[in-house]
C-alpha cells in the first residue's frame, strides 16, 4: 500500500545542512497497522509527513496505492491527499467550526452537497461516539473527544490510508487506550491501512502489527512487533522495551561486574524470554530437577502482545559449573530464548 | 447653545460619520486581503512569494511611518485625480483610506498569523488549495480578531478625521478647531469632545460585543 524508497530529507539552515532522513526504505502492507517508534529528533515526524508530502523529501520515492506521489503536480497531489487521512498530536481542529462542521470540512473541500455531507457525517459521528456533541465547538471538548472528531474528519473522504502523527502523545493513559481501540476498530472495519508514529512503546504493543525503530534518520530495526519485542537487536529498541517491560537488573546487582567466563563460585545470570506456547512449559522446574541446581528468580514480567503471551524472567543459576553449562545447553535445545548476561560472584549474600 | 450651533454640530457629526464610514469600508475591502497576502506570501507559508512580500511590506511601512497630516497634503495630486478636487469631505476620504488600509492590513496580518499553523497543515493534508485555506480556515479562524482590528481602525479614523479640516474636509474635529479654539467657544469645544467620546465608546462596545460573539475559543 505504501512504499518508501531511499527517502532522504535535508534542511538547509544558517548553521549548515541537517540530514533529517538519511535513506529510508519502508513497505507498509494494505490493512496493517504499522508503527514507527523513535526518540524525539529521530526523524519520525518528518518521515510520516513525507507520506502525504506535507514534507517534500529531498530525494527518493513515495508510492501510495501504486502511485508515485513525488511526481505529482500540486493539483494532482491535492486530489491524492483526499485519499490519505491524517490525525495529529494537537488535533488541529478548526476552532470556529462545530464538531459537525469540522467533520464536514473535507467533504466541503471535495464539493459535496449538503445532503451528501449529512449522509456521511452523521454515521461518522456515530462511529466515534460523538453524535450528542455535534453542535459543540472544539473548545468545549476534552482531548480525547477532540481526537475522535479529528479521526471522524480524517475518515470522511473514505481514505485508504490513515497517518497518525503522535496521535495519543497529548492524551492521558486511559484516553490513549480508548483512542487506540477506536483506531483498531476502524482498521478492522474498513481494512484501513494505518501508519502511526509514536515515542511510546505501549502504543506499538497495543495495536501495531509491525514496527520500525528509527534513530538518527535511519531505520535501525524493523519487523513484526512480537519479533522485535522478543529479540531486540539494538540498544535503542531495548531502551524502548524497557519502558514497559522490566528489563533492568535489580538494583542490588548494579555494582556487580559480569564475567563472560565462569569464575570460581560464580553463578550464571540469564534473561529468559517466553513467547506463545513456550510460556506454558515448565522449563524452570525441569532444570532444577534435571541438573540438581538452584534457580533464583530475580525478576519476572508477563504480558501479551497482539494476543500472544510474552514473558521475561531474570534468573540466577547456581550449582557446579558443569551443571550450569548443561542447563544452558538444555534451554537452548528447548528453544527457550535466552540472553546470557554473564557470571557473577556473590560477594555478599543477596536477600529479598 | 443656539439652534444654529446644534445644526452645525449635527452637520459636522454626519460629515465625520461619512468620512469614517467610507474610508473604513475601503480599508476593510483592501486591508483584509492585504493582511492575508502579507502572511501567506511569507517564508514557508501557503503562497510563499518573497518579492511580493518584501514589496508590500515596504509600502505598508512607508505609509504607516508618514504622519497623517503630511500624508494628506503630500497626496493632494492623487486626491485631485480621484475625486476631482483637493478640498472637501470627499477629498478627505482619499488620504483617510490610504492611511487606514495599511493600518488595518498590519492588524489583520497579526490576526491571521495567530491561526495555529497545525490547522493549516491539517487542511493541506485534506487536500485544500491555498484559496480554500484562506476562505475556509484563515479568515473564519481569525474573524473575531479581524473584527477587533476593524474596530481599532474605526476609532483611529475618527481621530484622523479631525485633521481633515486642514483640507476643508469638515467634521467634528474641524468644528472644534474653528469654533471652539479660533472663536473662543469652550461650549462648542466641549460639545464636540463629548460627541466624539460617546461615538468612540459606542463603536468600541459594538466591536467588542461582535468579536466576543464570534470567538469560539474560550
Amino acid at each position: 500500500m505504501i512504499e518508501l524508497k531511499e527517502i532522504k530529507k535535508e534542511y538547509h539552515g544558517a548553521s549548515g545542512s541537517i540530514h533529517a532522513l538519511k535513506g529510508i526504505d519502508l513497505g507498509v502492507k494494505a490493512g496493517e497497522i504499522y508503527g514507527i517508534i523513535g526518540k524525539s529528533g529521530a526523524g519520525k515526524s518528518t518521515l510520516i509527513r513525507c507520506i502525504n508530502m506535507l514534507e517534500k523529501p529531498s530525494s527518493g520515492n513515495v508510492v501510495v496505492d501504486g502511485e508515485d506521489i513525488t511526481l505529482l503536480s500540486e493539483r494532482q497531489l491535492r486530489e491524492t491527499r483526499k485519499k490519505i487521512g491524517m490525525i495529529f498530536q494537537h488535533f488541529n481542529l478548526i476552532s470556529s467550526r462545530t464538531v459537525y462542521d469540522n467533520v464536514a470540512f473535507p467533504l466541503e473541500l471535495a464539493g459535496k452537497s449538503k445532503q451528501e455531507i449529512e449522509a456521511e457525517v452523521l454515521p461518522l459521528l456515530e462511529l466515534v461516539g460523538l453524535s450528542d456533541r455535534m453542535n459543540r465547538y472544539p473548545a468545549e471538548l476534552s482531548g480525547g473527544q477532540k481526537q475522535r472528531v479529528a479521526i471522524a474528519r480524517a475518515l470522511a473522504n473514505h481514505p485508504k490510508v490513515l497517518l497518525c502523527d503522535e496521535a495519543t502523545s497529548a492524551l492521558d493513559p486511559q484516553t490513549t487506550r480508548s483512542i487506540l481501540e477506536l483506531l483498531k476498530d476502524i482498521n478492522r472495519k474498513f481494512q484501513l491501512t494505518i501508519v502511526l508514529i509514536t515515542h511510546e512503546m505501549q502504543v506499538i504493543k497495543e495495536i501495531c502489527d509491525r514496527v520500525a525503530v528509527i534513530e538518527g534518520g535511519l531505520i535501525i530495526e524493523q519487523g513484526a512487533v512480537v519479533e522485535v519485542f522478543t529479540r531486540p537487536q539494538s540498544a535503542t529498541t531495548r531502551d524502548f522495551i524497557r519502558t514497559i517491560a522490566g528489563y533492568d537488573l535489580p538494583a542490588i546487582y548494579s555494582g556487580c561486574s559480569f564475567s563472560p567466563v565462569p569464575l570460581e563460585n560464580s553463578s550464571l545470570m540469564l534473561r529468559l524470554t517466553f513467547l506463545g506456547r513456550s510460556a506454558e512449559e515448565p522449563v524452570i522446574s525441569e532444570i532444577i530437577r534435571k541438573f540438581n541446581m538452584d534457580v533464583n528468580l530475580l525478576f519476572g514480567n508477563l504480558d501479551t502482545i497482539q494476543d500472544t503471551p510474552f514473558g521475561t524472567l531474570l534468573v540466577e543459576l547456581s550449582g557446579d559449573q558443569a551443571a550450569i553449562k548443561s542447563a544452558l545447553n538444555y534451554l537452548q535445545a528447548r528453544k527457550v530464548e535466552n540472553e546470557v548476561l554473564g557470571y557473577v560472584v556473590r560477594t555478599h549474600s543477596i536477600t529479598g | 447653545m443656539s439652534y444654529e450651533l446644534i445644526v452645525l454640530l449635527a452637520e459636522s457629526f454626519l460629515e465625520t460619520v461619512h468620512m469614517v464610514a467610507v474610508s473604513a469600508f475601503i480599508a476593510a475591502v483592501a486591508g483584509i486581503p492585504l493582511g492575508v497576502i502579507l502572511v501567506t506570501t511569507g517564508k514557508g507559508h501557503i503562497m510563499e512569494n518573497k518579492k511580493l512580500n518584501i514589496i508590500l511590506g515596504s509600502i505598508v511601512n512607508a505609509t504607516r511611518s508618514t504622519p497623517f497630516i503630511i500624508l494628506m497634503v503630500a497626496i493632494i495630486p492623487l486626491t485631485r485625480l480621484i475625486v476631482g478636487t483637493s478640498i472637501g469631505t470627499n477629498a478627505a476620504i482619499v488620504p483617510l483610506s490610504i492611511a487606514a488600509v495599511p493600518f488595518l492590513g498590519r492588524i489583520v496580518e497579526s490576526a491571521i498569523r495567530e491561526v495555529d499553523y497545525g490547522v493549516i497543515e491539517a487542511a493541506q493534508a485534506m487536500g485544500a488549495s491555498p484559496v480554500q485555506i484562506i476562505y475556509k480556515v484563515l479568515i473564519p479562524e481569525a474573524l473575531s480578531s479581524i473584527v477587533l482590528g476593524i474596530t481599532i481602525t474605526l476609532v483611529s479614523l475618527i481621530g484622523f478625521s479631525a485633521m481633515a479640516g486642514a483640507i476643508g474636509g469638515g467634521g467634528l474635529g474641524d468644528l472644534a478647531i474653528r469654533y471652539g479654539y479660533q472663536r473662543f467657544r469652550p461650549d462648542v469645544m466641549l460639545a464636540t469632545v463629548i460627541i466624539l467620546i460617546v461615538t468612540v465608546q459606542f463603536v468600541q462596545s459594538c466591536g467588542d460585543y461582535l468579536a466576543r460573539r464570534l470567538s469560539k475559543r474560550y
